[in-house]
């Protein structure tokens, strides 16, 4: 019985989620907690219950724990995304400011060297992205304990952005058939993914740090 | 005393649990215990977010356990409420029992 619970694993992407956004409290107890349920319940009523099991419990305590961080705290929490959206527009407005002054300087040498240009511009998009790399690493350090429900949540706001000046695009092209500019559409998608990653980082980072040091033990609280 | 006195409805049935459970009070138990008795399929996220606020207002207090193998070599967190948490249960309970009292619950509302 004891071997076959052992030699049944829960979804390691499940688990990795769970351990993006448990706070060092509760990095230990709540894995623990669902391997111990997940391996009773994989004996008991098979694997693939088990694991459905799983991933619904994962799905529910992800939202409830990131409901739980801005509930702890609500003003630190818009303090922290509101200051990442202000930085992220700031950064991305420099690649912008640079080109043009370039440009407009060395204006004969780019209107002969055309593909030097396209390749300038191509460089700019790469830069908006690093910029927004930079800006989820900020704001998952300033984040501390909350580092992927803040960048997720910054990453959610531009989502939202993007689906309205894609929608406002599809619109303008259809009233005016001018078309979309679908390239940079689809830069700017990369955003929110760019600013998840820079949460990521962090947070690999500091869950490596937290796990190399020594457990405590005893009554914490009251 | 202030309204925030009282427990929510989760947070009264979490420290009910966690005194029915007495020293066997972790996540695993506090959950299937929450569901055994009322029916309804509690996530350990919410068991856990609701405990940390519990533990926030000096409700409840919590230790680790010793790591087990059959928890992949995690620790079990340990709940157990404190006085000031006994003393919440009790107002909230005489709270609920003055409201309900005369009222005939199963027959004019069911």
């Amino acid at each position: 019985m004891m071997s076959q619970e052992f030699s049944v694993h829960p979804p390691r992407i499940a688990t990795w989620l769970i351990g993006l956004f448990t706070s060092d409290h509760e990095a230990e107890a709540i894995p623990g907690d669902l391997l111990e349920e997940f391996s009773h319940l994989a004996s008991k009523s098979g694997v693939a219950i088990a694991r459905r099991w799983y991933w619904r419990q994962t799905g529910k305590t992800i939202t409830h724990l990131a409901g739980g961080a801005f509930r702890s705290a609500p003003w630190f929490m818009a303090a922290v995304v509101v200051g990442g959206f202000l930085l992220h527009g700031f950064l991305h407005a420099l690649p912008g400011k640079v080109l043009s002054e370039v440009t407009d300087r060395y204006l004969a040498f780019w209107s002969s060297h055309f593909q030097a240009y396209m390749w300038v511009l191509n460089g700019m998009m790469i830069a908006h992205l690093m910029a927004s790399l930079l800006v989820g690493c900020m704001v998952a350090l300033a984040a501390k304990g909350r580092e992927m429900v803040a960048t997720v949540t910054l990453a959610l706001v531009y989502c939202g952005m993007g689906g309205v000046a894609l929608v406002g695009a599809a619109l303008v092209w259809v009233a005016t058939d001018r078309p979309m500019n679908v390239a940079w559409l689809l830069w700017a998608g990369w955003d929110p993914f760019a600013i998840m990653v820079g949460g990521l980082i962090v947070r690999t980072r500091r869950a490596q740090g937290r796990d190399s040091l020594p457990k405590p033990l005893g009554m914490t609280g009251v | 005393m202030s309204g925030r006195d009282y427990l929510g409805e989760f947070e009264h049935i979490i420290l009910l649990a966690l005194l029915r459970l007495d020293d066997r009070a972790y996540g695993v138990t506090v959950r299937q215990e929450i569901e055994f008795r009322t029916k309804r399929e509690v996530s350990i996220g919410a068991v856990y977010a609701t405990l940390d606020r519990l533990e926030t207002k000096g409700y409840v207090k919590s230790r680790l356990g010793e790591p087990t193998p059959e928890r992949g070599g995690r620790s079990k967190r340990f709940f157990q409420v404190t006085a000031k948490g006994v003393v919440a249960v009790s107002r909230t309970h005489r709270a609920l029992r003055s409201m309900t009292e005369g009222l005939d619950l199963v027959r004019s509302y069911a």
